[in-house]
């Protein structure tokens, strides 16, 4: 009963006037954002950072993750009105969403996305509250070789669960790990990688590096195509979904909250693999009519509980281990940093005001999110009708003045016109960004970690695979690589991303 | 021999260049030995990883068969970045009105779609905005005029 004593004492942190405006502006902001077609989550609270800085930790955070639900959302009303998802977690409601849409049953479909993601974020709150305190306390019995080991699984995690080719985005986790290490080395003082320049002393900007890879990237790659978009939004039907629809979703809701709050845990696709995952089990056990692929509203209801609760649960392995799941956690980390607070076990004891005020708060904002999107969906449907001409140099405007109110220095902005530079030539070369920005974070880490375990051991590397929580963890990534070195597997893995 | 799979071709050489470099100055930083390991141990053995990743990359794509290297449109990357760099030099200069104004104006070449009058709108727009928001209301220390 301890955990609702807890959640109380956050419910009370996160119900302050003060909290509760950070929380529903992060939500309408992020929203706003996250509507805008071709801007994802990772992008978005990128672009949203520079409104934390001025405040504390905890109301900062309450608004990322505010700003977060709220560009989740976002994605999934351009998924179903445009046809265009605003993220990878939100493809699979294209399929059904938009069907429904030309069906002129849009209002329906963005009202059962949201009541679903309610649902869901109402039960995956309670889940991140009754597992991250027991997480937290074995992490602290963690030493610096089981560390190292948990981020190489997470890493390895994170890559063969996402898209794409495996061995390329283990490169550009090497790439990611090299570029987090440019700057003074902590423990020698040493400047490495600086070429001299006085403004890498303290490294490669965070925010710089996620805006090249998730928002310059992306505004250059839609420029090199026509501005096309195909809006069902003039026949939205009525928003609320009828009892029928909500009789027949209300399992499917209940399924995808399950496997969205399991597979959000896990480092990697979290909300994405989730969504995949809700609708290839909707589709399995539906019973007839099965009209799936035309519209069928439990399509919509199953992979958007499903990518919320995802969302949701990605928060365990952020907050209790400090290791990011994904990009967008990633920038939650280094928001915290920004703010001075070193991610990890320690912060649910030595800042509990702030883990059970964010938990609290992630119930508040999914409240919110369901209150602001029923209204006010008539509003985004005018607002993706901007062309994407006067869109994308609003979308260069905030990204530039973002990366400068980080540090306050010039030096970023012409970073990121660096970084930028080799982002897009990635893009070309079919290398995701992701894997790249959680070994930016995690590469730092990993080298501390593994110089204390490596001083503490007299430089004894087997010490890895001697300490058994570190083996566990090093085995379930190496077979976690065979498997997917397996061809029967690659084959499945290959079948499901395309889907 | 024939590239078959050229984007894993050059994505491959890309990595290995990256290695080498990082290699190459890790070598000035001392890399000490496996007990007390120096600042260039680290990245020499993530380089290493690396480099081997991009041998295996490259190689595989005389194996295997993958798509093209996609066209490169030169102009909405290049004018991109020049905006961008402009920006940066215009607001270290001239503070921030100038800059956005920049920034706008030279972005607004890299779309074909672009019109001048809605871009002009969109400068006004853009400036009221920011100032507005990142200067007055957040209180973001920014410049936004040039110094007298």
């Amino acid at each position: 009963m301890e955990t609702l004593g807890n959640l109380a004492f956050g419910l009370g942190v996160a119900l302050t006037w003060q909290h509760l405006i950070y929380c529903f502006v992060g939500c309408f902001l992020g929203t706003l954002v996250g509507v805008l077609p071709g801007i994802g989550p990772v992008a978005t609270v990128a672009m949203l950072l520079p409104f934390t800085f001025g405040l504390g930790p905890a109301p900062a955070l309450i608004m990322l993750a505010g700003i977060y639900y709220g560009a989740q959302y976002g994605g999934s009303t351009t998924a179903i009105l445009v046809n265009i998802p605003g993220e990878s977690s939100s493809v699979i409601t294209t399929l059904d969403g938009h069907q429904m849409a030309r069906r002129g049953r849009a209002g329906p479909a963005l009202g059962i996305a949201a009541i679903g993601s309610f649902i869901a974020g109402c039960i995956a709150t309670l889940v991140v509250a009754f597992f991250a305190p027991p997480l937290a306390e074995l992490a602290l019995k963690f030493g610096p070789a089981e560390y190292f080991s948990l981020m190489v699984f997470g890493l390895i995690a994170a890559v063969v669960l996402a898209r794409g080719s495996v061995i390329k985005a283990i490169a550009m986790v090497c790439f990611g790990i090299l570029l987090g290490l440019v700057g003074t080395d902590v423990n020698s003082g040493t400047i490495r990688f600086g070429f001299g320049q006085p403004e890498l002393t303290d490294g490669i900007g965070f925010v710089a590096l996620a805006m090249a890879f998730f928002g310059i990237t992306d505004v250059v790659a839609n420029l090199e195509h026509k501005d096309k978009s195909d809006v069902y939004g003039e026949r939205l039907g009525r928003v609320l979904p009828s009892w029928e629809d909500m009789r027949v979703s209300f399992w499917s809701i209940m399924r995808g909250t399950a496997l969205g709050s399991i597979l959000g845990i896990l480092p990697g696709g979290g909300a994405l693999l989730a969504s995949f995952a809700a609708y290839m089990f909707e589709k399995k056990i539906a019973k007839p009519p099965r009209t799936f692929g035309e519209g069928d509203i439990r399509g919509v209801a199953a992979p958007e509980s499903a990518n919320n609760a995802g969302a949701q649960t990605s928060f365990i392995p952020m907050l209790t281990l400090g290791i990011p799941s994904n990009p967008t956690m990633a920038l939650m980390i280094g928001a915290l940093m920004i703010q001075g607070i070193a991610p990890g076990p320690q912060v649910m004891t030595e800042r509990p005001e702030l883990f059970w005020g964010l938990v609290a708060s992630m119930w508040v904002g999914n409240l919110m999110l369901l209150v602001l999107n029923l209204p006010l969906i008539g509003l985004w449907v005018k607002l993706l009708a901007v062309p994407y001409r006067l869109l994308y140099p609003a979308i260069f405007v905030f990204c530039c003045i973002g990366v400068f109110t980080v540090d306050a220095k010039i030096f970023d902005i012409y970073m990121l016109a660096g970084l930028s530079a080799v982002a897009y030539v990635l893009f070309k070369l079919d290398c995701e960004p992701a894997p790249l920005i959680l070994g930016f974070i995690l590469g730092p880490m990993m080298e501390e970690q593994m110089r204390r375990a490596m001083m503490i051991n007299f430089g004894d590397v087997t010490i890895f695979l001697s300490r058994p929580i570190s083996a566990a963890f090093l085995i379930a990534a190496a077979v976690m690589m065979l498997l997917i070195a397996l061809p029967a597997l690659r084959a499945k893995r290959e079948v499901a991303m395309q889907e | 021999m024939r590239i078959r799979s050229p984007k894993d071709f050059w994505a491959g050489l890309f990595f290995i260049a990256v290695a080498l470099g990082f290699i190459g100055l890790s070598r000035q930083y001392g890399t000490g030995n496996m007990h007390r390991m120096g600042p260039g141990l680290f990245p020499t053995l993530v380089s290493v990883l690396l480099a081997s990743l991009g041998l295996i990359i490259s190689a595989r794509a005389f194996v295997v068969d993958g798509p093209p290297v996609p066209r490169f449109h030169a102009r909405p990357i290049i004018v991109s970045l020049a905006a961008i760099a402009l920006f940066g030099m215009a607001l270290a200069q001239f503070g921030l009105i100038a800059a956005v104004a920049a920034l706008v104006l030279a972005g607004a070449v890299a779309s074909r779609e672009s019109r001048p009058l809605e871009t002009l709108g969109l400068v006004i727009a853009l400036i009221a905005f920011s100032a507005l928001v990142f200067v007055w209301l957040l209180g973001l220390p920014i410049r936004l005029w040039p110094d007298a």
